[in-house]
């Protein structure tokens, strides 16, 4: 197959929140390290299976050579978790419209360029990713101890996700209906004190520090009239009324559609 | 709840629009203090609501434990806190009353918020009962 020219921009943009989201689906680009959460606490919010014990599986190990032949079972490589024939699950994030790093649409953008064998979905204040239980694990630490999480604005939420658009809490917390993190006053810090559906964990655990408000508006992805308008990015603007002309008139008159 | 009664006219409210959502030991202490602001006929609160029991997922059933659903003492008067309070709507007997009320709540706010809010003078919460209430067999 020839090799395609083609050289991604993934977006437009030369203010804060667009350059901030062109970096953040940019696969080569390396996002910031904040926090290291085991990956024992990790299993333990997500909730689908104890720490240390085996993954159900839903087939046997492709190893075993048991699929039926096919030309894209040969092209595609499959990921650890298909290999070793996991059951798919989910993690799923919850982002603050008050000045959370990352929001699902980029998130979704994000995915899509950064890991392989996921399937995603966007909803307005959150984003689920299904994939291979191992996979999954990796990928939820991933974005855990990332820049893209911060601990009192962004949430991780299986069930009852509602928040993502409320006022914060005097605390300074994203609202949870079913307060699966509270603030730990003393240590300065947050805490998860339930799994992503709710279900109390044995002991508290810890994410870290929420990050300053000035860090989190350096590090935004999202347009906001009070801070950098959407409309004060000529680019953006021009890029977003192309796509909006092409999607109308495409469904319309396709052959009016003439483009340089 | 407030049982709904019709009033003739519909009296003037100060809503209090804080910048957070309160703790339930801060709304306490704030609709303590407002109960003793000179004309207050009645407070109401609006917020997020808060559940007893978990309603969906696998936990379903299981209970919540919200630490700011909890039994708050108001008036010497012990309720319990259901929402996670984000709108207070203080409502003052008579327009006459409304400027100095202000002053009084902005005061009695000032002291216990430890965020900006807002101060705004309108009607917030219904006056009179709805379609629904009678629906609901609250309103004989």
């Amino acid at each position: 197959m020839a090799k395609t020219k083609y050289k991604a921009q993934f977006y437009p943009g030369v203010t804060v929140p667009a350059k901030n989201r062109r970096r953040f689906i940019d696969p080569s680009q390396k996002l910031e390290k904040l926090r290291d959460v085991p990956m024992d606490d990790v299993v333990k919010i997500l909730g689908h299976r104890t720490p240390g014990s085996d993954y159900a599986t839903i087939h046997p190990p492709l190893e075993e050579g048991v699929e039926p032949d096919c030309p894209v079972r040969a092209l595609v490589e499959p990921i650890e978790g298909a290999k070793k024939g996991d059951r798919i699950r989910y993690v799923q994030f919850t982002d603050s419209v008050y000045w959370c790093p990352i929001i699902p649409y980029v998130r979704a953008q994000m995915y899509m360029w950064r890991f392989r064998g996921i399937d995603t979905g966007t909803l307005s204040g959150r984003q689920i990713i299904e994939m291979r239980e191992r996979d999954v694990e990796k990928v939820a630490k991933e974005l855990i101890d990332n820049e893209t999480f911060d601990t009192a604005r962004t949430g991780i939420r299986g069930a009852t996700v509602h928040g993502h658009g409320v006022r914060l809490d005097q605390d300074g917390l994203m609202f949870d209906a079913w307060q699966r993190y509270r603030w730990n006053a003393k240590k300065g810090e947050v805490e998860y004190v339930k799994d992503q559906v709710g279900v109390p964990l044995d002991k508290p655990v810890p994410v870290g520090k929420p990050m300053p408000e000035k860090w989190l508006k350096e590090h935004t992805t999202m347009f906001r009239a009070d801070g950098v308008d959407m409309r004060d990015d000529e680019e953006v603007m021009r890029q977003n009324l192309r796509i909006h002309t092409l999607r109308t008139k495409c469904g319309f008159k396709p052959f009016d559609v003439k483009e340089e | 709840m407030s049982k709904p009664a019709s009033e003739e006219v519909p009296l003037p409210e100060i809503q209090i629009f804080p910048e957070r959502l309160l703790h339930a030991e801060t709304t306490e202490t704030l609709l303590n203090k407002l109960h003793k602001v000179k004309n207050v006929r009645k407070i109401t609160v609006q917020g997020e609501e808060l559940p007893e029991i978990m309603r969906s997922g696998p936990g379903t059933g299981g209970p919540v434990d919200h630490p700011n659903r909890k039994l708050i003492n108001v008036a010497g008067e012990e309720m319990e806190l259901r929402v996670q309070v984000g709108r207070i709507f203080v409502e003052i007997c008579d327009l006459d009353f409304v400027p100095q009320a202000l002053k009084d709540v902005e005061e009695v706010c000032k002291e216990v918020l430890p965020f900006n809010f807002t101060l705004e003078v309108g009607r917030y919460s219904k006056f009179k009962p709805t379609v629904s209430d009678y629906k609901k067999g609250l309103v004989k």
